[in-house]
């Protein structure tokens, strides 16, 4: 690692000043270069992350991490299907931050790791592209925008749609005026899940260190069973946790919108009753000046269905009215679909004419090649860490109104706080456990 | 079991397997370890009968010595009626006698397959069969120490827990070959009907396509797992020898054993440990000083994929090889917590692999991949029973 060895990260953790000067590293790369890149977290996303960046030749990745060694085989095997030199294999993700080779952390973590994992390879001077949701809370998502500014890091955030080019055609088709003016917008995340099927705590499993898998969230006894979407320790549930996607192809679409003025919040756990924490039905209102987005959300609902795989990679549309990922606009003088995962969109007039469509294909691509452009060029990339702090606020928003009683709540863009309930301030940030603490002061 | 080539090795024939023109009414023979089960003196006549159309009577002789109860034979039957162009499965219910599905005793063998329609062959001349046996476990029925969570079985809704008490089933004792799965890519013969690009790399899936697509096994490489095998590659293999893949549930019981390893029905014979770790028990796959099973590093013996059988000292209780380690195998079941549920989601692969840590090679962990997803560290094998 350059200037910053691993004790003294772990100093900056726990909140310790450290008078340490870290200088942020080098300035627009040569094409030539290999990013060199460590993976954090061998899930299914991190696996895919790997072994896509493992396929570019202008990338390599040399460091795959987990603290489930049992998670190795798969991702090493298909990272050394595509890439020459053979990545090392490590528990600890200090381990890649130590190393000044390295470029680039892909944190593709479970959400209570994404924000001090980032913000840790930001101090190192990584830069990073993390899953998402961006963060755990709030709070946190603050600091990692901190982070990324104080020490000069592309850090991109896993939202690739807005890399995706049909996308940039239905923004420029509404700023054209085209809808009309927008003062409605719907987004929907309606999935089928599991319910939890309860087993009794067990011994930890060798090869697992379970402790670093906690991080900064509680450590409980080892449960295999019980899954960390469904607890807030470790998520934002997993509604917010995909329907970030369609959140964030809304505020792209309406130009960015920053910060809506209120949230309101109905919902509950109405079908999957297994002891879960987080909601398995969320309806969230974020009020806006001129606007109101709508979020409509279930876990329960299997005749909505994802943009199927063959409308992904072709010239067709999902059937809309049960695309389980859909975004709907409504203006003044039109309505306009659009749909995740290169469902592309189609617009209608005011007498509900359809006048364009536009086919879509997924931004996975684009977006990593995104990334890496912006790691060489030092430019800002497309899903920003500050875009993408603004996107999950508005899943964490929703939450906390659920979380307070679904409370109308007021928010105060300033201070990232609410207006008018003290209950939800003290949701907007976690109790982190020592020694994985993100410093007030990054 | 493991035999070499014999010098009845015809080179035209397809390895391990007989066939037989009926209008030639001669037999090749081959017989050889390469995953098939050796069979001998393939005759097959034909005979009218009074009542309704013809019968064909399938004789041959099943010589492994080895087949018994507890490791019985799974002999399926396939025809041709155009010369070897293409090749059917004849449905088990059509066929009478002793020689086809289960098969407990080595010996020789009668099979009496009825059925007009596939029967009534015009041009006799054209018509050949194949018999082939798999080696199985006879896994008995009863409860075993379900340690696992497996990932939402076939039910979506998660509802339906998987269930420890499982009826009477039999899983193949090896995984699937090189060799078998080369003898299936020649009949299916297709233009890459379950072959696919990765496969091409034949030092590393050890098999070779020729450019009028048939297919050869890489020099030494016969008694190797296949690897390469989606999902959807190892249900069609399966499908065309008669099998399918085992479910969690039961790759897991064939790993440990039921709480008694007679069955439930009987419970004589007490297993001494229900709750075993790895096929052999508890201990470490290289405690002691040597190795159990092939994963990580070359310390095993093997850098890459062993020859099935390796490893058979440590095999488990029903003496099914290679559970821990080798090539991880694809089940039945899907993982259907995640949010791809409806997106034809990832299926849970099993038992470690030549690159896996050794605490991966247990009866617990599983990991989920994509169905379509071929690599070198997967392979499969077959069972057959009610699905539980």
């Amino acid at each position: 690692m350059n200037l910053v060895n691993r004790r003294e990260f772990m100093k900056r953790s726990v909140g310790v000043a450290a008078a340490v000067t870290v200088l942020p590293r080098g300035g627009v790369r040569a094409a030539s270069d290999k990013v060199i890149i460590g993976v954090m977290g061998l899930g299914g996303r991190g696996t895919y992350l790997a072994e896509s960046f493992a396929r570019r030749p202008d990338a390599e990745v040399a460091y795959l991490c987990d603290p489930d060694t049992r998670r190795f085989a798969r991702v090493r095997e298909a990272v050394e299907e595509v890439q020459d030199s053979k990545p090392k294999l490590v528990q600890d993700f200090r381990k890649i931050l130590d190393d000044k080779s390295v470029d680039v952390l892909i944190n593709a973590t479970p959400d209570h790791w994404h924000g001090l994992g980032t913000i840790m390879a930001c101090q190192a001077e990584k830069d990073v592209y993390v899953e998402k949701p961006l963060s755990h809370n709030i709070w946190e998502g603050k600091k990692m925008v901190e982070a990324a500014r104080k020490y000069k890091r592309v850090v991109q955030v896993g939202m690739q749609t807005r890399s995706a080019a049909y996308a940039k055609k239905a923004k420029d088709y509404i700023e054209s005026g085209k809808l009309g003016e927008v003062h409605i917008v719907r987004v929907f995340n309606m999935m089928q899940h599991s319910r939890q099927q309860p087993s009794p705590d067990r011994p930890e499993p060798e090869g697992f260190d379970y402790d670093m898998w906690c991080g900064p969230a509680p450590k409980p006894p080892y449960n295999p069973s019980r899954q960390w979407l469904n607890q807030w320790e470790y998520s934002c549930g997993p509604i917010p946790g995909d329907a970030v996607h369609q959140l964030d192809m809304a505020r792209f679409l309406i130009n960015d919108i920053p910060y809506p003025k209120s949230v309101s919040h109905a919902g509950a756990v109405y079908s999957l009753r297994d002891g879960r924490e987080t909601p398995d039905t969320q309806l969230a209102l974020f009020e806006y000046e001129q606007l109101t987005l709508m979020m409509e959300a279930a876990l329960w609902t299997p005749y909505m269905k994802k943009t199927p795989m063959d409308v992904r990679e072709s010239d067709k549309f999902p059937n809309w009215p049960f695309s389980s990922t859909k975004v709907e606009l409504l203006g003044t003088e039109g309505f306009m679909y659009f749909g995740r995962h290169g469902g592309g969109w189609q617009a209608y007039d005011s007498s509900g004419e359809l006048v364009r469509s536009e086919y879509g294909r997924q931004g996975d691509k684009e977006h990593q090649d995104n990334f890496i452009d912006c790691v060489r060029t030092r430019k800002r990339p497309n899903a920003d860490v500050e875009t993408g702090h603004r996107s999950v606020l508005l899943c964490h928003m929703a939450n906390i109104s659920y979380r307070v009683g679904n409370q109308k709540l007021e928010f105060d863009s300033q201070s990232e706080s609410f207006s008018n309930s003290d209950q939800a301030n003290k949701l907007l940030k976690r109790q982190y456990r020592k020694p994985w603490v993100v410093p007030e002061e990054v | 079991m493991r035999q070499g080539w014999s010098d009845q090795v015809n080179k035209e024939a397809m390895p391990g397997s007989v066939f037989l023109s009926l209008g030639i009414v001669a037999v090749l023979c081959r017989c050889s370890y390469c995953g098939w089960l050796e069979v001998k003196d393939l005759e097959v006549r034909q005979e009218s009968t009074e009542l309704g159309g013809p019968k064909i009577i399938i004789e041959y002789n099943l010589t492994d010595p080895n087949i018994s109860q507890a490791s019985p034979a799974c002999v399926f039957l396939r025809y041709s009626a155009d010369a070897g162009r293409t090749w059917r499965l004849i449905p088990t219910d059509s066929l009478r006698g002793n020689g086809f599905g289960i098969v407990a005793k080595p010996g020789p063998k009668e099979v009496v397959w009825w059925g007009t329609d596939q029967t009534s062959f015009g041009d006799l001349s054209l018509v050949e069969i194949r018999v082939r046996g798999v080696q199985m476990a006879r896994v008995p029925g009863g409860k075993f120490a379900l340690k696992s969570l497996p990932g939402g079985g076939r039910d979506e809704s998660g509802i339906a827990a998987p269930d420890p008490n499982l009826p009477l089933y039999y899983i193949a004792k090896y995984e699937t070959t090189i060799s078998m799965y080369t003898d299936y890519l020649n009949e299916i013969g297709g233009e890459g009907a379950g072959w696919n690009q990765r496969m091409s790399n034949a030092e590393r899936c050890g098999i070779i396509q020729q450019s009028n697509h048939t297919y050869n096994v890489s020099p030494e490489r016969e008694d190797y797992p296949v690897t390469y095998v989606s999902w959807y590659d190892a249900v069609a293999f399966l499908q065309w020898c008669g099998l399918r893949l085992p479910t969690e549930a039961e790759w897991e019981k064939a790993v440990r054993g039921g709480i008694y390893l007679d069955g439930d029905s009987t419970k004589k014979n007490r297993n001494p440990m229900p709750e075993r770790r790895y096929p052999w028990g508890d201990q470490d796959p290289n405690a002691g000083g040597f190795w159990r099973c092939n994963c990580d590093g070359d310390k095993d013996g093997f850098a890459y994929t062993a020859p099935v059988g390796s490893f058979s000292r440590f095999s488990s209780p029903y003496d099914v090889c290679d559970l821990a380690g080798n090539v991880g195998e694809w089940t039945f079941d899907w993982y259907s917590t995640s949010y791809h549920v409806g997106l034809d989601g990832f299926r849970m692969v099993r038992g470690g692999s030549w690159m896996a840590v050794p605490a991966a090679c247990d009866a617990i962990t599983g990991a989920t991949q994509l169905p379509l997803k071929e690599s070198s560290i997967m392979g499969f094998r077959g069972a057959i029973g009610p699905m539980p």
